[in-house]
């Protein structure tokens, strides 16, 4: 099945920009409860979905891969804790980390890599409805 | 020769940070000590037991080797907080402990995903290239641990 790979890379860090506008935005009504969490899922989920869509357009570059979406993710969970505290900042970023190293192999190994990226996708909206939904009524 | 230098270093960074953390465990509130423990236990455990994987020979002994040693790493650190707290430590260790064991499998063998290598030199050029980025971000978070113990 043919997936507009490019078009989804796209859309995601468009999401992610507009989330972290947001909370930027009102980052002094978030506890650091919920800030923890916001950052390990946003490091966690964008580590995912980077680690799956490269190495799905790229397979042959197994090493640069696994590098860049361990550091996105590790960016990603470091640039939303580093709105609220020096813990969060940690936490976000160790997260990051681990999920971005693992993000690739499970993208080589899955069998239906179409529907195996909407159910991705589909995760991803869940998660940021729920994110943006406790955001506003914090 | 490489592995066992790096496993040499990390091992001694994560003692390092333990004894600071045995030292002053009294001077931290729950939060800090939780978020530091966690980061900590999640990380170190991975990177031990990626090096153990790749080091130990194949044998039914040395088999779960790697992933008890990220479940005794995350025992370690969780022994800082109250008891029921102390499974937060434990779980990260666990978990590091399986991700490192299966990374390790993969760069031994990377025809388990499928992933497409040539020839003998690439194969040991992506196996020391993951390593030493695992290293580094392992220097990376204990910086940043011993950075916020500062202040």
């Amino acid at each position: 099945m043919d997936i507009p790979i490019w078009l989804f890379i796209y859309v995601d860090s468009c999401l992610f920009l507009i989330c972290y506008l947001y909370v930027r935005k009102i980052k002094k009504r978030i506890g650091f409860q919920l800030g923890m969490n916001v950052s390990m899922v946003m490091g966690g989920m964008m580590a995912m979905l980077s680690g799956v869509l490269f190495i799905l357009q790229f397979p042959f570059h197994f090493t640069y891969i696994t590098m860049l979406s361990a550091l996105i993710g590790m960016g990603s969970g470091a640039l939303f804790g580093k709105l609220f505290d020096y813990e969060t900042f940690v936490a976000g970023l160790t997260n990051g980390a681990i999920v971005g190293l693992m993000a690739p192999m499970i993208g080589t190994v899955a069998e239906m890599p179409g529907r195996f990226v909407w159910g991705l996708h589909i995760l991803f909206a869940m998660v940021m409805v729920v994110i943006l939904s406790s955001v506003i009524r914090s | 020769m490489l592995i066992l230098v790096l496993l040499l270093w990390n091992v001694g960074e994560m003692v390092y940070i333990y004894g600071i953390f045995r030292k002053k465990q009294t001077l931290f509130d729950d939060r800090y000590t939780k978020t530091m423990c966690m980061a900590l236990s999640s990380i170190s455990s991975f990177v031990i037991a990626l090096y153990l994987q790749l080091l130990l020979p194949l044998h039914f002994v040395t088999y779960f080797l790697p992933s008890c040693a990220g479940l005794w790493i995350g025992w370690k650190f969780g022994s800082f907080m109250k008891a029921p707290a102390s499974l937060n430590g434990m779980y990260n260790g666990a978990i590091g402990g399986i991700m490192g064991m299966m990374f390790g499998a993969v760069l031994q063998n990377p025809a388990i995903c499928n992933i497409p290598i040539e020839t003998e030199a690439s194969f040991t050029s992506t196996l020391v290239s993951l390593v030493l980025f695992c290293a580094a971000l392992h220097t990376l978070v204990h910086h940043f641990i011993r950075n916020s113990l500062t202040k």
